[in-house]
This record gives C-alpha cells, sequence and structure tokens, in this order.
C-alpha cells in the first residue's frame, strides 16, 4: 500500500478527519565483542502509521484511534484496518479538539540529500579505533546504531512535510582490571552523527574513571550528605523539570505545576530552561514536530517560575496554549556556582548508577551507586554500593549548579549539580 | 478454540522457501523469522482516553540471518512481494556487500562463530483462548473500562485520577531454514489498574496489573484490580521513609518475582558469559544461594505472557533449572552464544521484534515454592518488613549488584505487622549475600507478566517472574 492509496481508502471510508506518518529507514548496525566484529546488521524498513478521528454527533467529543498499515498490506486488508479504527475511534470521548492547519504549520525544511548510514557508522568505527587502551583499561564490547531515513507527516487539513532524518546511538562497556579482579563502566551515547573527538575524548575519561572503581570500598553508611552529579548520570533531575512543563503531565494531574507559580522558593541557584528548536548534532533536531508543528525556541520556566507549557496538539488545546508544539531539545542555563564553589566541603561524588530515577509524579529519586567518589576532610575516596533517595520537591529548594554547561544529545545542562541532604544508604555493615 | 496461525504468513511462505534458496547460493546457513502479529491498547482515565493497534509486540516483518565463513548477519525487512522473492534477494544482497566493504576499509577483524546447525524440525503451535483481539467488541470493553474508572473515581479518597488499561495481541511467527519450518500463534494479554491520588501536596500512584497467556476474557478481572489499587494508593499516601539500613525482609511473590529477574536472571544470560560481563560464569557447580533456593526459567515453565513454542532462532522452549538447592547447575543461551560456549541452545534467543537482533533473554524466571505459610514468616521477623509492588529494577552481571525499587514496606515488629509503611523502598546488595541470606520460603506462588524488560537500557521484550514469598535480609534505604 502507498500513502496515496491509504488517503483515498480514508476519504471512502467516511473519516472526519485523519493524520498520516510515513517513515522510512535503514540503519546500519554493527556488534562487536573487544575489537572483533560479533554481527552486522541492516535494517531497511517503512511504516506508515494512521490516526483516524471520528466526532460525536453532538460535536462534543471527538475519539480517535491510531495503527500501522503495513507495506504488504492488500487493499482489502487495509480497508478492514481503516473501518475498524474508524469504529474504534467513535466508542472514544475525549473533549473535541482540533487538528493543526496548513497555516499553522512549519514552513517546508530544507532537505539535503539524505546522509548515508555507511559513512556515519564509517566514522564511529575509525573513532572508537582510536581509543586508547591499556593492559589495566579497554574496551569490552560495544554496539553501533547508525539510522537515515525520512520521515513524512500527512492530516486531512492540507498539510504535508518531508524531512530526512539521521540518528546515531553507540552502547559501549569498558572494563578496568587490577590483578585481583575486573570492573565494568556502561556509556550509551546518542546523537545525529558522529562527533568523534568528543566521543574518543568521553570514553578515554571513562576508562581512567574504571580505576577508581577498582580500589572502590563499600560506600560508608552517610545517612544523609550532599550528592555532586558531574557527568550525564544526573539528566534524569533535569527531565522531571522538563517531563513536569509537558502539558500531556498537567491534564492528567501527573505535574500540578501552573503558570506564574514558583515551583519552589530556592535559596541558592534556580531553575530557567528553554526548548529549542536545534542543538548542535542532537538526534532530536526536527523542522516540525509528529503533528506537522513548527518548532522553535520557548522559554518553559524562568527563575523557577513556570511560563509557557509544551505538548501536542490535544493536551494543548484543553490547556488553551496558542502555537504549541511537541519540545524535544532543551537548554538549561547555568547557576551560580564555579567547579570550585561547587566541590566546597564534604559530599558523594557519583560517577555511575545502576540506574538512575526520578518520578515526574511526585519527584522521588532512586539509584543504586555503581561508583562515586566520597569526598571527605580532603581526603577523595572511591566508593561503590548503597543507594541514593529522596524527593525532588525538597532538594529543587537548595539545589546548586555550576555556570559550566554540559551538552548531551539533546539536553544542554550545568556541568556540576550538587542536590542537599541526600539519603544516601551505605554498603558496609553498620 | 485455538488462535489461528496468520493467514498472511502461510500465503507467504513459498516466496520465502524460494529466498532462502536464492540466498543459499551464496550462504551455506539461511534463516528467516517472519512476523504477523495484531493486538490493541485501550488505555481510558477521566482526563483522556486512547485507542490504538499497537502494542509492544505488534509487528509484520521479516528478519534473514546468513552466516559464511565464521560471520553472521543480518536483514530486517518489511516490503516483500512472494511473487517475486529474487527481488528481495538482490535487495539483501546488496545491503550485506556493502556492509562487508565497509568493513573491510576499515579493516575488521571477524569473532568467528562455528556453522549454525540446522537439524529438521517441524512445528505447528496454535494455543487455546477464549477470545482473540482482533474479534474483540471494543464498544463493550472501552464501556467496562469507562465504568471501573467511574466508580474508582467514586470510591477512591484523594483522587485525581483513575487509569484503566487493556492490551492483547495475537502472536503469530514463522521460521524457516532449509530443513525447518516451524509456525506458532498465541495470544496473551495484560491489563492494569493505577489509582493517582494526592494529600497534602504528595503525589502517588496506587497500581496493580493482571496478565497471562490468555485472550481479553482476562480483563474481566480488572474489577477486582480496582479495589487493590485504591487500597495501596491510600497506603503509599501514609507512607513514611524507611531509615536506611539492613532489616529481616518478607518479600511478596512480586517483590520475589522482581529479585528473580534482576538479581539473578539477567546475571545467568550466557551472551554475557560470551564477553566475559558475568560473575555467574565463574559460579557454575558452585554455592550461590541457600539451600531452600531453587530457581527456574523457560518459556516451558507457566502460561505466561511469554509461553512460546520456540523462540526467535528457532530453537524448541525450554525449562533450565538454574540454581538447585542453592547450587548455580546452568545459565541460559541463544542459538549463537551456544556455538560459542559449545553448549547447547536453550531456547531463550528472543528479538524486540523483527527489526532487533536476538539475544540471550529470559522468560518465566520463578523461584520454587518450599513449606512455610506467610504467617509463619511474618512471626519469625523481630524488626524488618514485608516488601510488596514491584516500580522497577536493574541488573549488574558482572558485579552481582541489584537494584530493585520496591512500592512499600510493611513493618513488622516483634512478629507482628504494626501498620506503619514505608515507600519507596530501595533495595540494593549483593545477589550471593541475598540469595544467601534466605531463611524461609512460603508453600503458593504467583507469577506476574505485566511491562517489558530491557537489556541494559534498550530491547524491550515481554517476560515473566515470580515465586513464592521468601524470608531473607537485605539493605534497605
Amino acid at each position: 500500500m502507498t500513502v496515496e492509496e491509504i488517503i483515498g481508502l480514508l476519504r471512502s471510508c467516511g473519516a472526519d478527519a485523519w493524520e498520516i506518518t510515513q517513515t522510512t529507514e535503514e540503519t546500519w548496525e554493527f556488534y562487536f565483542i573487544r575489537r572483533r566484529l560479533d554481527q552486522n546488521r541492516v535494517r531497511s524498513v517503512e511504516h506508515i502509521r494512521v490516526k483516524v478521528y471520528r466526532k460525536s454527533p453532538d460535536g462534543q467529543y471527538l475519539g480517535s484511534a491510531q495503527g500501522e498499515i503495513y507495506p504488504t498490506s492488500s487493499p482489502e486488508e487495509a480497508e478492514k484496518n481503516i473501518r475498524t479504527l474508524l469504529r474504534s475511534a467513535s466508542y472514544v470521548k475525549n473533549p473535541v479538539y482540533t487538528l493543526r492547519k496548513p497555516e499553522e504549520s512549519a514552513s517546508d525544511p530544507e532537505n539535503g540529500p539524505i546522509p548515508s548510514p555507511s559513512s556515519v557508522a564509517e566514522d564511529f568505527i575509525r573513532a572508537v579505533n582510536q581509543v586508547p587502551e591499556s593492559a589495566s583499561e579497554d574496551i569490552n564490547s560495544w554496539e553501533l546504531f547508525v539510522t537515515s531515513g525520512q520521515r513524512r507527516f500527512l492530516n486531512s487539513e492540507g498539510i504535508d512535510k518531508t524531512e530526512n532524518t539521521t540518528s546515531s546511538a553507540l552502547e559501549i562497556v569498558l572494563n578496568a582490571r587490577d590483578a585481583s579482579h575486573e570492573i565494568e563502566l556502561y556509556r550509551m551515547y546518542q546523537s545525529g552523527t558522529c562527533d568523534a573527538e568528543t566521543l574518543v575524548r568521553d570514553i578515554t575519561e571513562t576508562l581512567a574513571i574504571g580505576k577508581n572503581k577498582l580500589t572502590a570500598r563499600p560506600t560508608p553508611a552517610l545517612r544523609k550528605a550532599d550528592v555532586l552529579f558531574s557527568n550525564a548520570a544526573v539528566l534524569p533531575v533535569y527531565e522531571y523539570f522538563t517531563d513536569r512543563m509537558n502539558a500531556a503531565f498537567i491534564v492528567q494531574g501527573i505535574s500540578d505545576w501552573k503558570k506564574d507559580d514558583p515551583i519552589a522558593q530556592a535559596r541558592y541557584d534556580t531553575i530557567t530552561v528553554s526548548a529549542v528548536k536545534t542543538l548542535p548534532n542532537s538526534s532530536a533536531n526536527h523542522a516540525f514536530d509528529p503533528e506537522g508543528a513548527p518548532t522553535r525556541d520557548l522559554v518553559l520556566i524562568e527563575r523557577n517560575i513556570p511560563k509557557n507549557f509544551y505538548g501536542n496538539r490535544q493536551f494543548s488545546e484543553y490547556l488553551s496554549l496558542s502555537d504549541s508544539f511537541q519540545a524535544e531539545n532543551f537548554r538549561f542555563e547555568g547557576g551560580s556556582e564555579t567547579e570550585e564553589s561547587i566541590r566546597k566541603g564534604d559530599y558523594l561524588e557519583v560517577l555511575e548508577f545502576s540506574d538512575f530515577q526520578v518520578s515526574p509524579l511526585n519527584g522521588d529519586i532512586a539509584g543504586e551507586i555503581r561508583l562515586a567518589l566520597w569526598h571527605c576532610g580532603g581526603e577523595v575516596i572511591p566508593v561503590s554500593g548503597g543507594s541514593v533517595s529522596g524527593t525532588m520537591t525538597d532538594f529543587v529548594r537548595t539545589m546548586r549548579m555550576s555556570r559550566a554547561l554540559r551538552h548531551s544529545d539533546n539536553y544542554v545542562i550545568p556541568a556540576f549539580t550538587r542536590l542537599q541532604g541526600v539519603t544516601v544508604t551505605g554498603a558496609e555493615a553498620e | 478454540m485455538k488462535a489461528p496461525f496468520s493467514p498472511y504468513l502461510d500465503r507467504i511462505v513459498p516466496g520465502l522457501k524460494q529466498l532462502l534458496i536464492l540466498l543459499g547460493r551464496e550462504y551455506p546457513y539461511v534463516s528467516v523469522l517472519s512476523t504477523d502479529s495484531a493486538g490493541f491498547a485501550v488505555r481510558i482515565s477521566q482526563r483522556s482516553k486512547s485507542v490504538s493497534e499497537k502494542t509492544m509486540t505488534t509487528e509484520r516483518g521479516s528478519v534473514v540471518r546468513v552466516w559464511k565463513d565464521g560471520r553472521v548477519s543480518e536483514v530486517s525487512f518489511n516490503r516483500f512481494d512472494p511473487d517475486r522473492p529474487e527481488e528481495t534477494a538482490q535487495a539483501l544482497l546488496s545491503s550485506l556487500r556493502a556492509q562487508r566493504d565497509m568493513l573491510c576499509a576499515v579493516s575488521c577483524p571477524v569473532y568467528t562463530t562455528p556453522p549454525i546447525p540446522d537439524e529438521a524440525c517441524q512445528v505447528r503451535f496454535e494455543a487455546d483462548t477464549e477470545l482473540l483481539p482482533e474479534k474483540t467488541d471494543m464498544e463493550k470493553l472501552i464501556g467496562s473500562l469507562t465504568e471501573i474508572s467511574d466508580s474508582g473515581m467514586k470510591k477512591g479518597s484523594h483522587m485525581i485520577d483513575l487509569s484503566v488499561s487493556a492490551q492483547s495481541t495475537h502472536i503469530s511467527k514463522l521460521f524457516l531454514t532449509a530443513n525447518r519450518d516451524m509456525r506458532q500463534s498465541y495470544v496473551y494479554s495484560e491489563g492494569s489498574v493505577s489509582a493517582i491520588c494526592s494529600e497534602n501536596g504528595r503525589m502517588e500512584v496506587g497500581h496493580e496489573g493482571l496478565s497471562g497467556r490468555r485472550g481479553p476474557e482476562i480483563f474481566s478481572g480488572l474489577t477486582d484490580c480496582l479495589d487493590k489499587a485504591l487500597s495501596t494508593a491510600d497506603e503509599l499516601l501514609r507512607g513514611e521513609r524507611v531509615v536506611p539500613g539492613e532489616y529481616d525482609i518478607i518479600t511478596t511473590p512480586e517483590v520475589t518475582g522482581l529479585i528473580a529477574h534482576e538479581a539473578f536472571g539477567h546475571g545467568v544470560e550466557m551472551d554475557m558469559f560470551v564477553k566475559n560481563r558475568a560473575l555467574g560464569s565463574e559460579y557454575i557447580g558452585r554455592r550461590i544461594a541457600s539451600p531452600l533456593v531453587t530457581m527456574h526459567e523457560g518459556a516451558l515453565c507457566a502460561e505466561s505472557v511469554t509461553a512460546y513454542a520456540f523462540d526467535d532462532e528457532g530453537t524448541l522452549a525450554g525449562d533450565v533449572t538454574e540454581i538447585e538447592h542453592g547450587i548455580l547447575r546452568s545459565g541460559i543461551c541463544d542459538t549463537l552464544s551456544a556455538l560459542r560456549l559449545g553448549c547447547a541452545p536453550t531456547g531463550n534467543g528472543k528479538r524486540e521484534n523483527y527489526e532487533h537482533k536476538a539475544y540471550t533473554r529470559m522468560t518465566n524466571t520463578l523461584f520454587d515454592s518450599g513449606d512455610s505459610t506467610l504467617e509463619e514468616m511474618i512471626a519469625s521477623v523481630r524488626y524488618g518488613y514485608l516488601l510488596s509492588g514491584m516500580q522497577s529494577g536493574m541488573e549488574d552481571p558482572k558485579h552481582w549488584g541489584i537494584q530493585c525499587i520496591i512500592d512499600r514496606g510493611y513493618e513488622i515488629r516483634d512478629g507482628k505487622l504494626t501498620g506503619k509503611i514505608v515507600t519507596p523502598v530501595i533495595m540494593t546488595g549483593y545477589v550471593p549475600d541475598l540469595l544467601g541470606s534466605v531463611t524461609m520460603v512460603s508453600r503458593d506462588r504467583e507469577v506476574f507478566g505485566n511491562g517489558g524488560c530491557g537489556k541494559g537500557h534498550k530491547e524491550w521484550v515481554k517476560v515473566a517472574d515470580g515465586g513464592p514469598c521468601l524470608k531473607a535480609r537485605a539493605r534497605l534505604g
């Protein structure tokens, strides 16, 4: 089935309104064990996702249902799918909202040629091959995914936009060892194409911190301590703020933040964050969002005060947000601290978690410490085990951030973040 | 009734067999996995309602695996004309040649894999189900979910919203090689009730789910989930923070399952043995748990969301005894890892979908039952917690660390529940210490299959886990 054939079916089946997203992608994947190729893969797929809308007879409700029409579907099968979706949509009763119109949509993107996954993949492989290894620190295994393709969005109002897309992901596991044992560290890098210099530098630095884990002691039972984040492990803290500004979270009651109502009284630094149209080499750089809305720069929170929520058409209309869109790139402003000032006193610098989570609902944080540095009385002691916990609703009052910034794919965040009074469960016997 | 195998897949079999012959001219081993799985996902709350025909496992497409001179390569695709297999063969060969040329340009050595065996095997498996997702009366289902949501809002206190979800998927998978023709179809379903509430500025979610290798008929059980979700939400609002420290714990079956999965299951996925990423490889035949601990893993262990007849590499489903009375007996293994390690695959080669690589993955990971009652276990605790409800977990096979984030703990003092609740509870520790500290195991056993499991931070697949109640000692924070 082609998109044009599907549009014909949607019209003949009597859809009140519809949206189609067609993606055509080729991914080159490579899996390595140390320096040797474990497996190579090609992924060449086309997806056509259809969302149909049905208004209630009284016009108060707009129902929708979505599904996929496969390229291998027969016309009869596709028609049956669309009729089933339309029937389902008629049972869904959401307050009425409108679809985006062409005059509200993005201008046509300036698409150059679709980049070849081959050349980007080759750049990554050459970059990883540059990483210096030694007898005590090396690469255990890594997986590379480079995707390029096209995304086309159409709706029944007349929008028809196409853009070229490129994204990459590199998952890498690193080892450090001494005579008695071996440890591992994990990193996942996401980006547009390959920034070889940054990648090699970060992997090399990670290999260096692996030595710390070899000598790490069990984390002491600190009960309460300041926790310093000095790498991308802190991202869930910043995602907490952007998630809670999403219109969907507001409408669904997951976030109770209100426009112009401060999220907290801060003793030190405050949060200022903007959605931004593009960030250098971000995998989330798009000319238009999944519903055809133009992406742009928009201040979300200014000095702890929510200014603009963002989100999809349905939830944005429910909040009477004009000109909103589904943001994916975010830029936080730095705080007031230098690295030197933020490192004063005793603190636990967590370098690696098993999995660090921050709940957008209540701000609860949780993470097992795989590797941290306990800075205590001028000493720096590598520690491992135990966990951090607490809630962002408390931490945001005393959060401190560096002026210097760090860029990680679709987020720019302060390079150093310090949370006060975090509960630290130790790993050593009490 | 039987869940019927996909007519679409039946129709393309001749074309796929021709594709195998064409590719076989260049590659000594060729297999194809083709999938056609349909389903629905409905979510009803007071604030928004959605219907989708996409679930975690709906898909239609194929993946070809080839082996030659020790190298394994794959191509995933979803455009295939069974009347023109030569076009697909040309496209696939061209893609693989382009990759080979690039790899030659960067002088990339290959991790050599022995030839993939291809013994003859014919399978036709259609599991029993009462209803099919594609035949579901959506008006009736949406109506009943709406009733549950409305009723919950009236019954609950401090309610913000009550969300009810129902998902059902009819899986059809076909695996072909020169000597194998394997076809399976089954239906699995899962549903949940989430009560979102708020009091004094604190927000919590009480959550209760159900699942099984059954059709949409299981959603009648969501009414029972409602009362449990509301009760949990109330308890969470009253919850305090646990004082960090080491405690006696009793895990309810859901938390036992989380331990089985995170603390141990990932640690014996043998593709991690190939990379020297799992401590488990050094402990086969050694004691790693209390003699009370026996653990099984395999698609045959329970009729759960992951109870298939064969895996995504065409290996028949198994039932592996991983731990027997505290001794580590075996891990689980996909086909390629088995070839590299010189052992037999266990039916655990799974893909997120046809677009993804196969890894060693869990299916049902279950502790065996013991002979205590929960009442006896509670009575034996001087000071500790009964842990209930899972939020998430994370594996660390290299260092055998665990991270389990648990919904809530009920305080026990002097053998009695005090009514005090702590939330959330982060349980961490060293796996052999935790499993070695198990001193009581209950008689009953439950299996849970809601949600999904990632490998690291990606590759999401359906799994199930569970077991009885365990009494152990653990660090909580």
